[in-house]
């Protein structure tokens, strides 16, 4: 008997080069299928097509900024149970709190531990509360 | 030579002007494109390695000796890539990016340029320093903090500031003085750096409250406040009653209203009396709020008729931040049959409190 693993799918959406290729490389370690993509437009376009289980977007993108993206999928019938972790360097109490009144599942201050953003990673998909 | 030939000899002038300007700018592009390429090329063997290292997955200690034995001009164009790193990650990774920064003698180097001619480099050098929270530079980059430059003591405090060595704290502060002729640090420059070096602080900040200087005693109540450093209080209350600047006055209102105890709500109350400034008022207007001791209420439903409408509108606001009683207060002034300017600033809080979802444990509303 043959068993096929499907690896869950995760979008990672940031505009800087540097963070994508560790928090892709970081997942992928983990076992994850991780997407990677630069802006905000390709980060909607590849959750709306891929339905993956997670999206962690940077908020600062060119195009769609992370918050952007977040209400349009919590607008969308299809995308609206998404977990998402906003990656940001935007590290004030009002711009956390905006995060999370937008939807957001965490929300994760650079600089960051990758260590750290895998264990969010792996307790909000645990979670499944959305 | 007529008006014609001297027309068409200057336009031919112009024009070979203009195309060797174009073949200048073309050339320079593709020289840098084939230098960024060709340095691309030379790195892409050790960018994994990079990323291994900046993700924590260096265990086994691989993919830094890898990178520690780099050659040197490999080195020299790698380096800018561990720096973009360093403040994108912190904990494990970041520190053995600063490990690898120390074995190319990138710190040493650091070290030498804090005292370069150069601002630009001696700004470099602590920025680095900072980046790889260097303890053993502290002293070496206090001493930046008289430099004659303003941007090298900004870069200096903010390296501090990462570095997080409390014992720079009174460096810091003493750098809010204007001396030498050099305008002093700008208070949020120092007061970032305080915050980021954590409660350890706290016997400089004591200290600096009861400074001769009113730039020291206002960062230091600023600190106190938004640090949450609770024993510096009784100074806090000391600074309100009777400091002789009006910004150390308010940002002591500001602090003891998030480290204040229940005594402080009737102290915060007397300033928020008409006989007292505007802005001490409306600062302990919002102080009341923030500290949310029940026997404010009174005080600040009073505020709601005053006849500053921006004070009224605070001691709404802080209203809300009591939860159900300040705004049944709140319904009760919105609600009554004469409406007057206290209805008004009620009624706009409870609007503003609707949209952010702050009514809704509250019964009736």
């Amino acid at each position: 008997m043959v068993t096929e693993l499907v690896k869950t799918r995760i979008v990672v959406a940031d505009d800087d080069q540097d963070i994508l290729d560790l928090v892709v490389f970081k997942l992928t370690q983990a076992g994850y299928d991780a997407v990677p993509v630069t802006d905000g437009v390709a980060a909607l376009a590849a959750i709306e097509s891929g339905l993956p289980r997670l999206a962690i977007l940077d908020v600062m993108m060119p195009g769609l900024s992370g918050m952007d993206v977040l209400r349009k999928v919590r607008a969308n019938e299809a995308t609206k149970d998404l977990d998402v972790i906003l990656l940001t360097a935007r590290a004030r109490d009002a711009d956390v709190d905006a995060g999370f009144a937008t939807g957001a599942s965490d929300y994760v201050i650079k600089p960051f531990s990758p260590r750290e953003l895998m264990h969010r990673v792996n307790a909000v998909l645990a979670r499944g509360d959305r | 030579m007529n008006v014609g030939q001297t027309f068409l000899t200057v336009g031919v002038a112009l024009g070979l002007a203009c195309a060797s300007a174009v073949a200048v700018i073309v050339i320079a592009k593709l020289r840098r494109v084939r230098v960024g390429a060709r340095a691309k090329a030379m790195l892409a063997p050790h960018r994994g390695a990079l990323i291994v290292m900046a993700s924590g997955e260096d265990e086994d200690g691989q993919a830094l000796a890898a990178l520690c034995a780099v050659p040197a001009p490999i080195w020299a164009r790698l380096r800018s890539g561990v720096v973009a790193f360093l403040p994108k990650v912190r904990g494990v990774p970041a520190e053995d990016l600063g490990g690898l920064m120390r074995s190319h003698g990138e710190i040493d180097e650091a070290r030498r340029m804090l005292t370069s001619r150069s601002a630009v480099g001696r700004a470099r050098a602590a920025y680095l320093l900072g980046l790889v929270r260097d303890v053993d530079s502290v002293a070496l980059v206090v001493t930046l903090l008289s430099d004659p430059a303003a941007d090298v003591r900004m870069v200096a405090a903010r390296a501090l500031g990462t570095i997080g060595d409390p014992s720079a704290a009174s460096g810091i502060l003493q750098a809010l003085r204007t001396s030498h002729g050099h305008i002093g640090l700008p208070a949020w420059v120092a007061a970032e750096a305080l915050l980021a070096m954590g409660t350890e602080v706290g016997p400089a900040l004591e200290l600096g409250l009861t400074s001769s200087d009113p730039a020291v005693r206002n960062v230091c109540a600023v600190v106190a406040g938004h640090g949450t450093y609770f024993t510096a209080a009784p100074q806090l209350r000391i600074l309100l009653v009777t400091d002789s600047d009006a910004d150390v006055r308010a940002s002591a209102a500001v602090a003891l209203g998030r480290v204040g105890g229940a005594g402080d709500a009737a102290l915060l109350a007397r300033y928020a009396e008409a006989s007292e400034t505007t802005v001490l008022r409306r600062t302990c207007a919002a102080a009341l709020g923030e500290l949310g001791h029940r026997e404010s209420l009174e005080t600040l439903t009073g505020l709601l008729g005053d006849r500053d409408r921006r004070l009224a509108q605070l001691a709404a606001d802080s209203l809300v931040r009591f939860g159900s009683d300040g705004i049944a207060r709140l319904q009760e002034a919105a609600g009554t049959t004469t409406p007057g300017p206290n209805a008004r600033a009620a009624g706009s809080a409870l609007e503003l409190a609707g949209l952010r979802g702050q009514l809704v444990s509250v019964p009736g509303s």
